[in-house]
């Protein structure tokens, strides 16, 4: 077809331009005029969430006052929960380097746990009582004892009435202090003077010293107080004869309910395969 | 100079376009010191080449009314949040193709043509002199079927490359206003721009001629 080569060229963006000349007729702006109208009144009138206002919030600067609450919120909870905590730490840490006590685990443990409730609290109560009487295979040197009885009443003293094993740790330390009414008065106040004080941990390190080392935590502590039961807890006789008194009444139950199924079955007529099963 | 006008200035080159967006800008600010019926010009201004890139977009002439006016209404409700950094027309059609590919994206299985008649004016009708020569009734259909298949053709492409090729070629906007509009590069725009040319070369090849 000759006319149709002669013809100029058309493209794409010929083509597009097109697109252009798509146009709605006028009525349809007065159409679209009313009804964006009424779109903007009902969206001048209904109220939008909160969670819309959020950005704009913080768009109004709120950063700052919002940032520094957040600051000081953190800080007074870090300083409520952690700073006993990190007293006793401290206390631990002035030890001499070449210092000869080695302090448990459970010295600290429970400080922490009186105050924090992230730490676990059975942990807390065990560790409380392994820690109430802290204890060293090795010579313990006048300071380091002068350490361990300075914490003593720290660890003691918010927990004394909240476990049992905090109780019976403060009727052992009462007891002591009625026995031993210098020591334990010591022990407790922590405000000797610096003779009476070297004399006092000099004495509790003899006696610590004297303890074997292969020895068990409860055999140390019934070394160090002389055989006297600090834990007042059953006789081993009593608690033998309990037992054998709840096992034999035990078994008198058990004949007694076999006798009667015994006599149920004379009375009842039994099944062969009951029968055959039983024998 | 604050460093976001010196942006701006350096988007908006043309000296018409930023006595535009200084006008534009003026009025904003009177719609943001409370005047709201100053929007009503804003409207009046920017309503057929909003609806004309939504019709583009989504070949639907009701969903395009919808979706222009729910583009001037975030608009109006996020004027507040115009600071100024590019023009306000770069703005309004952000909102306007990012409220659309959102409608897009969300009826992405159900679309069908409400096409606008095609009005032959001065601009036009030179191109359609040169694609048909035809007369009368022919002419009509011929016509009609070259806007349908024009239309099939950009619905073909994807949302990214029809928006592309509807701002550049359409709208007539240039590369780094579409790549603001579109928050992409304008590395990325131009090869938007020549795929597209080259799938609507394969898709309307009848109606090519070179």
């Amino acid at each position: 077809m000759p006319e149709l080569d002669q013809r100029p060229k058309v493209t794409v963006e010929d083509l597009l331009r097109l697109k252009r000349a798509e146009r709605p007729v006028p009525e349809f702006w007065s159409n679209f005029e009313r009804e964006l109208r009424q779109k903007q009144l009902t969206a001048l009138l209904e109220k939008r969430p909160w969670w819309q206002e959020i950005p704009q919030f913080l768009a109004r600067r709120a950063y700052l006052p919002v940032g520094a609450t957040a600051i000081l919120a953190f800080t007074l909870v870090s300083v409520k929960y952690y700073a006993p905590a990190q007293l006793a730490q401290v206390q631990v840490e002035n030890l001499p380097a070449g210092s000869p006590v080695t302090v448990d685990r459970g010295v600290t443990a429970p400080v922490a746990s009186v105050s924090s409730p992230l730490v676990n609290r059975s942990e807390s109560v065990q560790s409380a009582t392994e820690a109430a009487v802290v204890v060293s295979s090795v010579p313990v040197s006048s300071e380091a004892s002068s350490v361990v009885v300075e914490l003593m009443p720290l660890l003691l003293a918010p927990r004394a009435a909240e476990t049992p094993s905090a109780r019976l740790l403060a009727a052992n330390l009462t007891r002591l202090e009625q026995s031993e009414g210098d020591f334990g008065q010591n022990v407790l106040n922590a405000r000797l003077s610096a003779p009476a004080r070297e004399q006092a941990v000099a004495s509790a390190a003899e006696e610590l010293a004297s303890v074997p080392t292969n020895s068990t935590r409860r055999n140390r502590l019934l070394a160090q107080y002389g055989g006297r039961q600090l834990n007042p807890e059953p006789a081993p006789p009593a608690v033998v004869r309990e037992r054998l008194a709840r096992r034999l009444g035990a078994t008198e139950t058990s004949d007694r309910s076999n006798r009667l199924a015994r006599e149920i079955d004379t009375f009842s007529t039994p099944m062969p395969q009951i029968v055959a099963l039983r024998f | 100079m604050n460093l976001s006008k010196v942006f701006t200035k350096a988007i908006i080159s043309s000296p018409e376009r930023q006595q535009e967006a200084d006008a534009d800008f003026a009025v904003v600010k009177q719609v943001q010191a409370g005047d709201v019926a100053a929007f009503d010009k804003l409207i009046l201004k920017y309503r057929e080449r909003v609806f004309g890139v939504v019709y583009n977009l989504t070949a639907n002439r009701e969903d395009a009314s919808d979706l222009a006016q729910d583009s001037f209404i975030k608009a109006f409700q996020s004027i507040n949040r115009f600071q100024g950094h590019c023009s306000f027309f770069t703005w309004l059609y952000r909102i306007s193709v990012n409220t659309t590919l959102s409608h897009l994206r969300k009826n992405r299985l159900r679309s069908f043509f409400s096409l606008e008649k095609l009005h032959e004016d001065g601009t036009n009708a030179e191109v359609l002199e040169q694609l048909t020569d035809k007369r009368g009734a022919d002419r009509d259909t011929y016509l009609h079927e070259l806007k349908e298949k024009l239309n099939e053709a950009l619905q073909k492409l994807s949302i990214p490359h029809r928006t592309v090729i509807t701002l550049f070629e359409i709208d007539g906007l240039s590369h780094s206003e579409i790549a603001e509009i579109m928050g992409c590069s304008e590395g990325t725009v131009r090869s938007r721009l020549h795929y597209a040319k080259q799938f609507l070369q394969g898709e309307l090849g009848k109606y090519l001629r070179s």
